[in-house]
């Protein structure tokens, strides 16, 4: 399964980036999430709560990033499962580009579903994917924009400490979380 | 019952209700999940969900402190608890690789639905969430899913410890040696060379099969004294019973298993042994306690039913005026794990390479068949067993003949039939008795070929495609020892134990086990008409190992041709012990031939006036056994076994028209015709729907059913949303006529049908669809055929 596509968000590239390394905010974002944990520097897991057509279950996602280039771009591959509905893996790749004062998020994603979930293809599965994309850039969008004007000069900090993301912390990473597990849900609809 | 006795007062041949619809049609019938103990568990499975991994940890903790949870069972318990399914009595006696497996799967996954574990709770809804807190760990490994690539050196091997995917390999042509298949290559390459015409296809069926409306059901028994009673959705329940005993590894008189007297259909997928059983047995063993579980729909689609599968690469060499010469066929079947006992999903392949050549004369022929592993579920016998794919590439390729060298299909057919029987098939297949061409010409009279072809033309001035196809099939009657013994590791008689009661009343006990296909009412006429009585004095009892003669099982048409005449035999014995009692109470001199069993008297035909009741004469022999004939003894009860010397045939001819509607691709199928060589009729209402059924099902398998594994290994059609079966309004209605020979090998001429009918079908269909496309010179060499291929078949040819 393949999945491309790219968002607008209103805010600079600098500090969509920051706020895709801000756990915080990518809790609030990802529909459903109940944690997001760094198991080390590169891998990291959020257990996010989701209901896919008649499955509820709760999801088990781990990722690692590689390629990190901030604040431009990432690569990512992660495996999320699901208990007895299934599982997905994943790798996907997502670049920011500037447009005036906003940002474009673009990403690519091949996924491979398995389980019930897999099974399930078809129309639910494709409404559930929309719905949760859209919710998280929704939420994405509302809460990084909101404080644009406040935050200037934690813009302006931010790329230092993503300029050298493996070295620093787990900044980028966090992104890599929230951009797996939205993704994640959404092409488990794709089948 | 409305029906009456014919003129002669025999219930042969007399279109009676079903006996068993009464209690079917108004919720009574009692199946397998009817059936409840005291004290009964519930097991539910825990399946893969990779289609390929390592087992690195089952932790089923959580599980167990679930509410009402009993016992969680995993491969490890399984492995060290029980032997292992690759037992004796489950193995054919063919060279082939046989995985050793357990009742669940122990170190690897190897389908998407490999049972790891089984949850048992108190009741099914505690187990269904328990199932769910099984935690599996599994390391993915690359799977292996096209059996073409899984012969490469390099492919992932599917049993870590076979040293290949090749499971099966035979060439059914030539002889034994290496040395004479040689030659016998080299003489078919020969008659290719200097054939007129040749015609080459790939034809290839995709997975599909049977679905009962009941899916399978285990309930399971233990008791200190007696062992392990089954409850099995099983057609097979003495071969059943022989591996329970094997595989838990209890003395084979402390196992018994009963088939419930109503299941839900069979149709194959409830013959072989399966793994799920073991471990319901093992569990009610353990715990002390009642097991069941039932299959849900969802399993069921995952696991079993999945049949065909197989791509054909066929020749056939003819002349110019459309004698076929020789063929030559490349076979290879997909066959999954491989992990089903009795089957290993190879023999049905193996029996349709068999049935390849189908009713035409063959000069020479030269077959290879390869079955090979891959990560999918195993191929279970589906009716038409293993021959729907290689039927179809034949009767493709019998078109495609005729249709190079410019002759009417059903011309070549007739001029390439065998004239006379027996005959022995250039892959060794015995064909016994029969009249192939008096079938063939029945049909061409049903059809009214010229008729058809000016309605055609007519139609075609009009912008409408008509399409007209044909095919035939020669199918098993039941499978004899012969060939059962080398196939199936077990015997092919038909075994009858027939009791006649104080009150005249007249039960019958079968080994086999039947799944809806009307035996209550069958056999009630074949001992009616036997006894001169009512069918409703007659009581069958069937599928109970501890109260039924060794049978080999509902399987191969075994009813008409084997277990019918088993029947008969008992009920001969019967009327001989009858007869010879009776003349020594009249004081005459008789034999059995001088005495009518007639209206519920036994009448001395030459002088009617010497009768009695069917009734007293019963009681008198079996309750009052005084001044007997010398060496007589009382009582009225016999078992019968019947064999066939050599494998018995039936045969069947099918036409079709359809209409293609040339912007869409959507067809219909207007006619279904059928011509049928049944031999003698029991019960021609229930041979009419074994017919109509399998017709439905070939078309169903043949358009619209296909189990599809994604590129994982992902089984993505396990529901009836995906996995689309035909309705009612998706099928015509199909004529059915006989031109019947009756069989000279049974007492009472009849042949077993129904089980290979379906297989005719894909290839009348797709011929029907060629013929209709004529004026754009299109083919048809894979299944299924959708009018979105078709679509794409007339883009490319530039009529749309």
């Amino acid at each position: 399964m393949e999945l491309k596509d790219q968002i607008r968000i209103n805010a600079p590239r600098e500090r969509v980036f920051a706020a895709l390394n801000d756990p915080a905010i990518l809790k609030q974002a990802i529909p459903g999430c109940e944690s997001l944990e760094a198991t080390s520097p590169t891998d990291f897991t959020a257990v996010v709560a989701a209901r896919i057509g008649p499955l509820a279950a709760r999801f088990t996602g781990s990722v690692s990033l590689a390629d990190i280039e901030a604040p431009v771009r990432y690569t990512l591959s992660g495996e999320g499962k699901g208990g007895p509905a299934g599982f997905a893996k994943v790798k996907a790749s997502v670049e920011l580009e500037e447009d005036g004062a906003a940002t474009l998020l673009g990403y690519s994603v091949k996924a491979d579903i398995g389980g019930k979930l897999g099974q399930l293809g078809g129309s639910i599965v494709d409404r559930t994917a929309q719905k949760l994309a859209g919710e998280f850039f929704q939420q994405f969008d509302a809460l990084i924009a909101a404080p644009a004007e406040a935050t200037d000069d934690a813009g302006d900090s931010k790329p230092v400490v993503m300029a050298q993301p493996p070295a620093r912390g787990v900044g980028p990473v966090w992104w890599g979380v929230a951009a797996m597990i939205a993704l994640l849900l959404a092409w488990m609809a794709l089948k | 019952m409305s029906a009456k006795p014919d003129d002669r007062g025999s219930w042969m041949g007399t279109r009676l209700p079903r006996k068993e619809d009464l209690r079917l049609i108004t919720g009574q019938g009692k199946y397998v999940a009817d059936i409840v103990l005291p004290g009964m568990l519930h097991a539910v499975f825990v399946r893969s969900d990779y289609a390929h991994a390592r087992l690195v940890n089952v932790d089923v903790s959580a599980a167990l402190e679930a509410p009402g949870v009993v016992a969680v069972i995993t491969g490890e318990e399984m492995k060290s608890h029980c032997r292992s399914l690759r037992q004796p009595v489950l193995l054919p006696n063919l060279p082939a690789k046989y995985p050793t497996y357990y009742g669940l799967a122990v170190d690897k996954v190897k389908f998407h639905g490999d049972p790891v574990a089984m949850v048992i709770a108190r009741d099914k809804y505690q187990a269904v969430d328990a199932a769910e807190l099984v935690v599996v760990d599994y390391e993915e490994l690359p799977v292996v899913l096209d059996p073409e690539a899984a012969l490469d050196a390099d492919a992932p091997r599917v049993h870590d410890e076979e040293a290949d995917n090749l499971m099966f390999e035979m060439t059914f042509t030539g002889g034994g040696t290496d040395e004479e298949r040689a030659k016998n290559e080299a003489e078919v390459e020969k008659i290719f060379q200097s054939a007129d015409v040749v015609v080459k296809g790939r034809f290839r069926v995709h997975r599909t099969g049977t679905t009962p409306m009941e899916t399978r059901g285990v309930l399971a028994e233990w008791s200190a004294s007696d062992g392990l009673t089954v409850y099995n959705t099983t057609q097979r329940p003495h071969i059943d019973r022989l591996a329970f005993a094997d595989i838990l590894d209890i003395p084979a008189e402390k196992a018994r298993v009963i088939a419930p007297r109503d299941m839900g259909g069979g149709f194959g997928l409830k013959a072989p042994f399966y793994r799920e059983s073991v471990v319901v047995a093992y569990a009610c063993r353990k715990l002390g306690r009642p097991v069941r579980w039932i299959e849900s729909r969802y399993e069921s689609l995952m696991n079993i039913g999945q049949e065909r599968g197989q791509i054909n690469t066929l020749e056939v060499a003819a002349s110019k005026d459309g004698k076929l010469l020789a063929l030559r066929n490349r076979g290879i079947a997909d066959v999954g794990t491989g992990q089903i006992g009795v089957y290993w999903g190879f023999v049905m392949p193996f029996l349709g390479a068999v049935e390849m050549p189908n009713a035409y004369t063959w000069e020479a022929g030269d077959t290879n068949l390869k079955v090979i592993f891959t990560n999918k579920a195993c191929l279970t016998p589906s009716r038409a067993f293993g021959h729907f794919p290689t039927r179809f590439a034949m009767e493709r390729a019998v078109d495609m003949v005729a249709r190079k060298i410019g002759m009417e299909p059903s011309d070549l057919r007739r001029r390439n039939l065998v004239p006379r029987l027996p005959y022995t098939s250039v892959t060794g297949e015995y064909y016994d008795s029969g009249d192939f061409l008096k079938v063939w010409d029945n049909l061409m009279v049903q059809v009214d070929l010229p008729a058809f072809r000016k309605e055609q033309a007519e139609a075609r001035a009009q912008g409408r495609y008509l399409g007209i196809g044909f095919g035939c099939g020669v199918e098993l009657s039941g499978v004899a020892s012969e060939l059962m013994v080398p196939m199936e590791n077990q015997p092919g008689y038909g075994a009858a134990t027939v009791r006649i009661d104080p009150r005249g009343k007249v039960f019958i006990m079968g080994g086999d086990a039947p799944g809806g296909q009307g035996h209550e009412t069958t056999i009630s006429q074949i001992v009616a008409a036997t006894f001169g009585i009512s069918p409703e004095d007659t009581i069958i009892t069937t599928g109970d190992t501890g109260t039924t003669p060794f049978g080999s099982g509902t399987i191969g048409a075994r009813m008409g041709s084997y277990f019918a005449s088993a029947v008969r035999k008992a009920c001969d014995e019967l009327r001989e012990k009858i007869t010879h009692v009776l003349a020594h109470d009249l004081g005459i001199r008789a034999t059995m031939e001088e005495f009518a069993f007639t209206e519920g008297e036994v009448v001395y035909q030459r002088d009617p006036s010497k009768r009695k009741g069917f009734r007293e004469i019963a009681e008198r022999i079996v309750m009052f056994p005084i001044n007997l004939p010398e060496g007589e003894v009382g009582g009225l009860e016999t078992t019968a076994f019947f064999e066939a010397a050599k494998p018995m045939i039936c045969f069947n001819a099918d036409a079709c028209v359809v209409e293609v509607e040339l912007a869409t691709g959507q067809f219909k199928v207007l006619r279904w015709q059928t011509s049928e060589d049944v031999g003698n009729v029991i019960n021609p209402m229930i041979v009419d729907g074994q017919m109509q059924g399998a017709i439905i099902q070939g078309l169903s398998n043949a358009i619209f059913e296909e189990f599809i594994y994604n590129d994982q290994g992902q089984q993505m059609t396990a529901d009836f949303e995906h996995y689309k079966l035909a309705t009612a309004a998706d099928v015509p209605d199909v004529k059915v006529t006989y031109a019947s020979t009756p069989c000279p090998h049974t007492p009472l001429g009849t042949r077993g049908i129904g089980e290979g009918r379906p297989s005719a079908v894909p290839g009348a269909l797709c011929n029907a669809l060629v013929d209709a496309l004529a004026p754009f010179d299109i083919d048809i060499t894979e299944l299924p055929i959708r009018p979105s291929v078709l679509w794409q078949k007339l883009k490319a040819a530039g009529a749309v």
